[in-house]
């Protein structure tokens, strides 16, 4: 077994059920890898998700405590846990279903507490485990089972929607760049505010198979190699171009939102106790 | 001119009242708790006041007529007693933060009117198959959807028994119908989430919650006994699935302890299964903790039910003025009865198991307590509907259906009350 995955996983729950190719176990895998750089016990971590491809198949399989959200509310209870729990390091993993559809006010509004969490954002561009339906990040044309004459919807991107809101840790990565992706969630991790990671995966079964017209990992992969350096293998550019890299990084510039709120009981307390004092 | 809008004082209840009965643990919380300050307040107050003495200490929720007030004292209490106020984004993050925030071990509550508590079902499911313990305070309004926001409803009698989608669970939901009974019915509804591991609702209502009286609010929260404190369980089973055992400590996420809580279907441990046999073991815990322990949970108040030939049945703010129709008609030397369920889920059927007519006051005018009673009495075609909406019950109405049903079998017409539930 992975020394990483014995270390901190669950041995019962691995390998997930992830479809052959999926690039969710080998995300997991370069989490594990930030989080043992930085030296986190499995106590330290608690590990939330979602709904979907991303959910279901993290879901528990990190060896501490775990929860499994309803479909886009992982950062609200996040938000209460938090408050109950704040020495703890929150890793909130979760699909573009969760972040930046279904969930995305919860998203934003997290972000403009600058909620003490990390999100990692794992994106297959599509509703993969209901059968690869177009999302909010599916890229704009692009054919899938409910956009079968590709889809008219612009997509956004969620990274430009929680800076915009405030969070305080944004960059964007693929599956394609290891150690970049480690890098940034080692520096998310340790911004004691809002971090939001981005990081694109491909789906072979459903995005792969019918956006792309392969379920060939490898060849998905380079389509998304591709697009982050705008030239295709044959030296044409690709249709767009996704930047990656850390986009905003403003770590521990301003107090936690759990941070704010303890601060405000110790001011009120305190007050209260001078007019007690006062009266006596 | 329908001008009775007095109802009676019942801040002030006592076991036994001459022929008034009232079933509840704050009998003797009252008995033995005198020491502390009276006060002419509202029900939300009183609300609020009763989850800080329970030990509340996390509210999130968004405001909304008429539980507003509720999270605007909650602002101003929880940082003294070192509590957190959080106001959500929606009602769909207020819940769920207070989910998150009782699985990391502490007391919360969120407050809302019916648009509000819908959207709380996906959280309200969450919980319930998780087995958290939460509170949860819907300040019933005239729907559907905002309706009428000032004034007083009932229209979330099932609502509040389904409270998420799917089935497979029991709910518990008590109701208050005074300011003093809103304090201490807040904290026996603590009670019941902690003993049961499971929401509760507290079903009130715009009067209930909006009006002022007295209110007596014992000194020392700290010393008042009978408040179930917050426990934490720190081994397996996190999930004890096919037990109905009440009184297990709830889990706590952030002690190391491993724990999985999630929405699927789960495992002793907490891992999702998709498993007929896993089904029915969770199903048989998440119903039966509730069933098998009926006894802990009844709580009802009724005047003159022995002798009774027609029985008034209502609660919350309508049944102040149908107690005082009951007591009226009494007066006026009709054999009538009052029956004021407190505990509405799980409905407490032993209440109506005498053959005689029952008249079923309620605020809504498609019929939801009535149905229930029709399902309980012996003889379904002696219940008889009095749906109403937007307004409390005048006593002269429901002397003048009293009397009409003791005299002729029926519900006389009346203007603006329902008696169709068919």
């Amino acid at each position: 077994m992975n020394p990483l995955a014995k270390k901190y996983l669950r041995p019962s729950q691995i390998p997930t059920k992830a479809c052959h190719g999926c690039g969710i176990g080998m995300i997991e895998n370069w989490l594990l890898q930030a989080i043992d750089e930085l030296g986190l016990k499995q106590e330290d971590v608690i590990f939330g998700t979602g709904i979907g491809c991303v959910g279901r198949q993290t879901f528990a399989t990190w060896g501490g405590d775990n929860f499994g959200a309803t479909h886009g509310r992982a950062l609200a209870i996040a938000t209460g846990l938090k408050l109950a729990q704040p020495d703890k390091t929150y890793l909130i993993v979760v699909g573009d279903g969760d972040a930046a559809s279904i969930g995305t006010s919860h998203l934003i509004h997290a972000a403009r507490r600058n909620l003490g969490v990390v999100v990692i954002c794992e994106d297959n561009m599509g509703y993969e485990s209901t059968g690869g339906q177009f999302s909010p990040t599916t890229p704009a044309g692009y054919v899938t089972n409910s956009s079968p004459y590709g889809m008219v919807e612009p997509p956004f991107d969620p990274c430009d929607v929680v800076k915009a809101a405030g969070a305080t840790f944004v960059a964007e990565t693929t599956a394609t760049q290891w150690h970049q992706t480690v890098k940034v969630v080692k520096k998310a991790l340790q911004n004691d505010g809002f971090s939001f990671v981005h990081v694109r995966f491909p789906c072979n079964e459903n995005f792969g198979a019918y956006a792309l017209g392969t379920r060939d990992t490898l060849k998905n992969l380079e389509w998304i190699y591709e697009h982050t350096q705008g030239r295709k293998a044959d030296g044409s550019a690709t249709d767009f171009t996704w930047e990656t890299g850390i986009k905003h990084d403003v770590s521990n510039s301003r107090p936690e939102f759990t941070r704010l709120l303890r601060d405000m009981n110790v001011r009120v307390q305190a007050d209260m106790a001078k007019k007690t004092a006062a009266k006596a | 001119m329908r001008d009775v809008r007095r109802p009676e004082a019942s801040g002030e209840m006592t076991e036994m009242k001459g022929n008034e009965v009232l079933v509840a643990p704050w009998v003797e919380w009252e008995r033995r708790y005198t020491k502390g300050r009276r006060l002419l307040e509202a029900g939300t107050f009183a609300l609020t006041e009763g989850a800080i003495a329970a030990g509340c200490r996390v509210f999130a929720g968004y405001p909304i007529t008429p539980a507003t007030d509720i999270a605007e004292y909650m602002s101003k209490r929880l940082p003294q007693v070192g509590g957190y106020y959080m106001q959500a984004e929606d009602e769909l993050a207020g819940m769920h933060m207070c989910a998150g925030a009782s699985l990391g071990g502490l007391k919360a509550m969120t407050a809302t009117s019916g648009p509000g508590y819908t959207l709380m079902h996906d959280a309200y499911g969450w919980a319930i198959t998780n087995e958290i313990p939460l509170v949860v305070v819907d300040a019933m309004r005239v729907g559907p959807i905002s309706g009428i926001t000032g004034a007083p409803g009932q229209g979330e009698f099932y609502i509040a028994r389904y409270a998420s989608h799917g089935g497979n669970f029991e709910t518990i939901v008590l109701s208050p119908s005074s300011v003093q009974e809103s304090f201490w019915l807040t904290i026996d509804a603590f009670n019941l989430s902690e003993r049961f591991g499971t929401p509760v609702t507290i079903l009130t209502d715009q009067v209930v919650s909006d009006m002022w009286e007295d209110l007596f609010i014992p000194d020392d929260y700290a010393g008042l006994d009978f408040v179930v404190p917050r426990k934490a369980n720190l081994t397996m089973p996190f999930f004890p699935v096919g037990s109905d055992a009440i009184d297990v400590p709830p889990n706590v996420i952030g002690r190391g302890t491993g724990v999985c809580v999630s929405a699927y279907t789960h495992t002793e441990e907490g891992y999702d299964i998709e498993e007929m046999e896993a089904q029915w073991a969770q199903t048989h815990r998440l119903i039966n903790k509730i069933r098998h322990h009926r006894s802990e949970l009844t709580r009802y108040e009724t005047v003159g039910v022995d002798d009774a030939d027609v029985v008034a049945v209502a609660y919350g703010a309508d049944a102040r003025t149908v107690k005082t129709a009951v007591l009226a008609a009494r007066a006026r030397g009709l054999r009538a009865g009052f029956v004021r369920p407190i505990t509405l889920w799980p409905f407490l059927d032993e209440l109506f198991a005498a053959d005689r007519h029952y008249v079923v006051c309620e605020l809504n005018y498609d019929g939801q307590l009535v149905r229930e009673v029709m399902r309980a009495a012996p003889d379904s075609r002696k219940v008889h509907f009095m749906g109403k909406s937007a307004e409390l019950h005048t006593v002269a109405e429901v002397v003048a259906a009293l009397e009409g049903v003791a005299k002729t079998g029926r519900v006389p017409e009346l203007p603006y009350i329902w008696t169709e539930v068919r």
